[in-house]
């Protein structure tokens, strides 16, 4: 692929749909789709290794059968040191439930696994990022009430909420990014 | 007389329907694993299809839909129950893959943005969504019958603790050029 994003950037756009990211490559499913390569994204992506400088699934990893492996295929095809931007519903908002593809609901912590995990947990998931930012949106209530910015402001506090809060503060999506190590 | 096919019957058929479901220890007149569509019935066999908890079982909801709609004739009708994700029957069965909402089917009624999941339509009739017994006393469950709004603002903010039960779908299939 010599596609070619912004600035010389190469972009994948995971599960594009009809809002495909500007100047992406992007892969979905389905022909009605804005998608310049049909594959199913569950299932592994028709790329060589180290191909790109992001990596975007945006609400993509709710419905795939096996999220360890589709990390450690992002990994695989992005180069050392790209970003993947990850978005997904938080699990005490309604539209976790809202769509009937949506096999897994997921909390702030749920890529855990990849980033900060004790030395134990390697084998669980080889596939090594490092977080780079974690934000949590809520309903507008909240947001009003300045509850969005305390939970994204301090760690200890959106651990707290996610613990204590938040089948009352409801969340609404979450946003990951994370820098690829190899 | 109506045709009618309770998919997923277990021991309580629907009267007067052909029960179809996996497993022969039920009621089921056809026995086939309904994960794995299709089912052997013609297409547009049916006038009403009856699928009473039974979706959240399956492996695929989308082309479960899909067979449904197959099996109906046009105008036939389909009529869903499923636990609202909510209620602790929801997590209770480990067979349960799937947690839903009474917005949960809006990729067939209402296409615009999330049409190309699937090229079924389905009309939505009625949804009504039943409360536990204290919200129901209180009133709660007319109001989120009552109205969408109200009903999408118990699903934003007041379901976790104004707990839902179940959710009943009315569905008419749409097909040919409507």
């Amino acid at each position: 692929m010599s596609a070619l994003g912004v600035a010389g950037r190469r972009i994948l756009d995971v599960g594009c749909g009809r809002g495909k990211y500007p100047a992406a490559i992007g892969i979905d499913r389905s022909l009605a789709t804005q998608a310049d390569v049909i594959c199913d994204w569950a299932r592994g992506y028709p790329f060589a290794d180290s191909q790109f400088d992001e990596v975007r699934l945006i609400h993509v990893i709710e419905e795939v059968d096996d999220i360890l492996a589709t990390l450690a295929e992002v990994h695989r095809v992005a180069r050392p040191g790209a970003r993947v931007v990850i978005v997904t519903p938080h699990y005490t908002d309604h539209s976790s439930y809202c769509s009937p593809t949506h096999r897994w609901h997921l909390s702030s912590f749920s890529l855990w696994f990849f980033s900060d995990k004790p030395r134990e947990y390697d084998y669980y998931a080889p596939a090594q990022f490092r977080e780079r930012r974690v934000e949590v949106k809520l309903l507008r209530l909240w947001r009003w009430l300045g509850l969005e910015f305390l939970v994204n402001r301090f760690r200890w506090f959106r651990r707290f909420w996610e613990y204590y809060l938040c089948f009352v503060i409801r969340g609404k999506h979450i946003t990951f990014e994370l820098e690829v190590i190899k | 007389m109506a045709r009618i096919l309770d998919v997923g019957c277990g021991k309580n058929k629907y009267a007067g329907a052909l029960g179809v479901d996996r497993n022969p220890a039920t009621d089921a007149d056809v026995l086939c694993d309904l994960s794995r569509p299709p089912y052997p019935f013609c297409d547009a066999s049916f006038d009403e299809i009856r699928a009473v908890h039974v979706v959240e079982h399956l492996e695929d909801v989308i082309r479960f839909m899909e067979e449904m709609h197959r099996l109906l004739r046009a105008g036939g009708r389909l009529y869903l129950v499923t636990p609202h994700y909510t209620d602790a029957g929801s997590f209770r069965d480990p067979s349960h893959r799937w947690h839903l909402n009474s917005f949960s089917f809006y990729y067939f009624t209402q296409p615009r943005e999330y049409g190309f999941y699937s090229p079924v339509r389905f009309r939505e009739q009625r949804i009504r969504v039943r409360l536990l017994k204290l919200w129901r006393w209180l009133g709660l469950e007319w109001l989120v019958n009552h109205s969408r709004a109200f009903r999408k603002f118990w699903e934003e903010y007041l379901c976790f603790m104004i707990r839902g039960k179940e959710i009943h779908f009315w569905f008419e299939a749409v097909k040919g050029a409507s």
